[in-house]
């Protein structure tokens, strides 16, 4: 099998005062992804995606490879520089998804452009969370138990370099805001875009039964529990995540009605 | 100790009738089957004005042993012929069921039983396979996935979709809820590390069936190892086993009419041929350890002899597979109707069950 995320090419946009990053491939209508608070990895529900759309997987600034963001002060602001980057691209109408992190950043996006987003996929997001919680830290093991819900059936991943971990933590750490956000709930209630929330039902970074906080919340929120995948949905069941969030993309609310032929023999 | 009383229907076989599942339905006789389920009825109430505290069922296809295919019809009759009984489910095949359907079924049964049901799922005899079709390398799979859907289905306060390895459903919004609320007594059914883990995980019963304590002694052990890691112990209450009883006056007549059965036909015996093929294909275990699955062997009978005997045998069981309920069959060989059952359960009742109920 080849890498994850193989046939993506790098690019870079220049905006806000930074140098952003990403990662592309595939034609199509375009999906804009922000990534957890882990960083950007691509993978295999990516090249799954990159099929049917083409997909623009950003690395926000302070990590990875960019130097470490100081001036971002809060996740709107961290948000309204993504749509500048987008906007630079020259895209006015896309589909967004969020992971984690990259999910309440989505949702911050969304809410200040609604106009734009013609669809919102948020994968295990962060953006309501249990009172008291941590972002997960630890080993490479411990991380990989925490994330995956067969850490024995993800390949091995190079470690990460401590340098770019401990820059991240420390601008997740200021950005993350609260477990509950009343502004953004508030703003949330009002945003009519079509929205897919996915939970793995074997999460151990944010319980799964979180997700009835959105469809509660939100106007057009649709919530779909990928099962035996941990946090990292994408990665623990590429094919059936990819499955449904392209239908999403591509019918949006009507994605519920099936498709599915079931004559065996005409 | 609680006590169940596992019902079959009893329909009456004549002789004539070939053993070998599938069983003709050319040779069911609907006056026959008429009869057993008005004796269905009559043994509810009976058993239910004797003291026991659990009438159970089971769905199996395709044959006249147990003539309850379809237990949520047969739950709801029942329900509705009594009055304080449980209604325990034990279960549905939810391996080729529809999960959703289940778990609106088993819900709606609570409620209209007014909160009397208990329930538990099966991944299904080995036979069983061949009823839907269901592809014995998924049978696995299909039954921990289905299960964890019937309890996300009553759980879950939003609609929502389900994006599963074996089921997919893009709404699921299931009304009504079970009236027993988080969730009426549930168990997942099966000896396996799997049924364990499942149960221990979701806080929920284990329930055993037919082999002897030894071996579902494993299970309940490994059942309460896995409970302890997820944080929780579980009650007595929460373990059930299934077994066949064989009650009479003395231990000199029960063993005679055990030596009776033994020559009698076997569950659910089926062609060479296929028997073979499904045995390669149906992985199944006790806590891990590999078993051979039972395809048209008989069951073993774990309690037999006078009422002194029994209690005793169900003491030692309490001891040593810490179960807190029995689901009992109770064996009634070589007769042509149902009195001798009726007098077993009426001995039962009198002479076993005050004496067991602090155990």
């Amino acid at each position: 099998m080849t890498q994850a995320g193989e046939a993506f090419r790098e690019g870079y946009v220049e905006t806000d005062g930074f140098r952003i990053r990403y990662m592309e491939a595939g034609k199509g209508p375009a999906v804009v992804h922000l990534h957890g608070a882990g960083g950007l990895r691509l993978t295999r529900g990516h090249d799954l995606l990159s099929r049917q759309f083409r997909i623009i997987a950003f690395e926000m600034p302070g990590f990875g490879t960019s130097p470490e963001n100081n001036r971002t002060r809060d996740l709107p602001e961290l948000a309204a520089t993504m749509a500048k980057a987008v906007a630079a691209l020259g895209l006015d109408q896309f589909n967004l998804m969020g992971t984690s992190f990259g999910g309440k950043t989505a949702l911050w996006l969304a809410a200040q452009h609604p106009e734009q987003v013609r669809s919102l996929v948020l994968e295990a997001p962060a953006a309501i969370r249990p009172a008291g919680s941590e972002p997960p830290a630890g080993s490479p093991e411990e991380m990989a138990r925490r994330l995956y819900a067969h850490p024995e059936r993800v390949p091995p991943m190079p470690p990460p370099d401590p340098a770019v971990r401990e820059k991240q933590a420390r601008l997740v750490a200021r950005l993350r805001g609260p477990d509950r956000d009343p502004e953004l709930e508030a703003r949330l209630q009002r945003l009519a875009v079509p929205t897919l929330v996915l939970f793995g039902t074997v999460d151990r970074v944010i319980p799964p039964n979180m997700g009835h906080f959105y469809k509660e919340l939100m106007p057009n929120c649709n919530l779909v529990f990928v099962y035996d995948a941990g946090h990292a949905i994408s990665t623990d069941r590429p094919e059936a995540f990819a499955e449904v969030v392209a239908d999403f993309i591509e019918r949006r609310e009507a994605f519920v009605i099936s498709r599915t032929e079931t004559v065996i023999h005409p | 100790m609680q006590v169940s009383y596992f019902e079959t229907a009893r329909y009456q076989v004549p002789p004539t009738v070939p053993a070998e599942w599938p069983v003709p339905p050319g040779a069911y006789d609907p006056e026959t089957g008429a009869k057993a389920y008005q004796g269905m009825v009559d043994r509810v109430r009976h058993v239910e004005e004797l003291g026991f505290d659990w009438v159970s069922l089971s769905e199996h296809h395709y044959s006249p042993r147990i003539l309850t295919p379809n237990i949520a019809v047969s739950g709801s009759y029942i329900a509705a012929q009594s009055k304080t009984i449980k209604i325990a489910i034990l279960g549905p095949i939810v391996s080729q069921s529809n999960p959703v359907q289940v778990a609106e079924e088993m819900a709606m049964l609570d409620t209209l039983s007014n909160g009397r049901l208990v329930f538990g799922m099966l991944r299904g005899t080995t036979n069983e396979y061949l009823t839907f079709d269901l592809n014995p390398a998924e049978a696995r799979e299909r039954t921990t996935e289905a299960m964890e859907l019937v309890l996300k289905a009553w759980t879950e306060p939003q609609p929502f979709g389900w994006q599963g390895r074996h089921f997919q459903f893009r709404t699921v919004s299931v009304w009504p809820r079970p009236l027993q609320q988080p969730l009426p007594p549930t168990y997942s059914l099966g000896t396996s590390r799997e049924s364990c883990e499942f149960s221990a995980r979701h806080h929920i019963g284990l329930g055993v069936s037919f082999a002897p304590f030894e071996v579902v002694a494993k299970s309940t052990r490994y059942y309460r190892q896995e409970c302890a890691r997820h944080g929780w112990e579980p009650t007595p209450e929460q373990m059930l086993y299934r077994a066949n009883i064989l009650l009479a006056e003395t231990d000199e007549e029960a063993h005679d009419l055990l030596e009776k059965q033994r020559s009698g036909p076997a569950a659910f015996p089926m062609r060479a041929g296929v028997r073979d093929a499904l045995l390669k294909l149906d992985q199944r275990n006790v806590a891990g350890e590999a078993r051979t699955p039972n395809v048209g062997g008989s069951l073993p009978t774990s309690f037999y002899g006078s009422p002194d005997t029994v209690v005793e045998q169900i003491k030692r069981c309490r001891e040593e597979v810490g179960v807190g309920v029995l689901d009992l069959a109770f064996q009634n060989p070589g007769a042509p109707d149902t009195g001798r059952l009726m007098q077993s359960l009426e001995l039962f009742a009198e002479k076993v069950l005050p004496r067991i109920r602090d155990v």
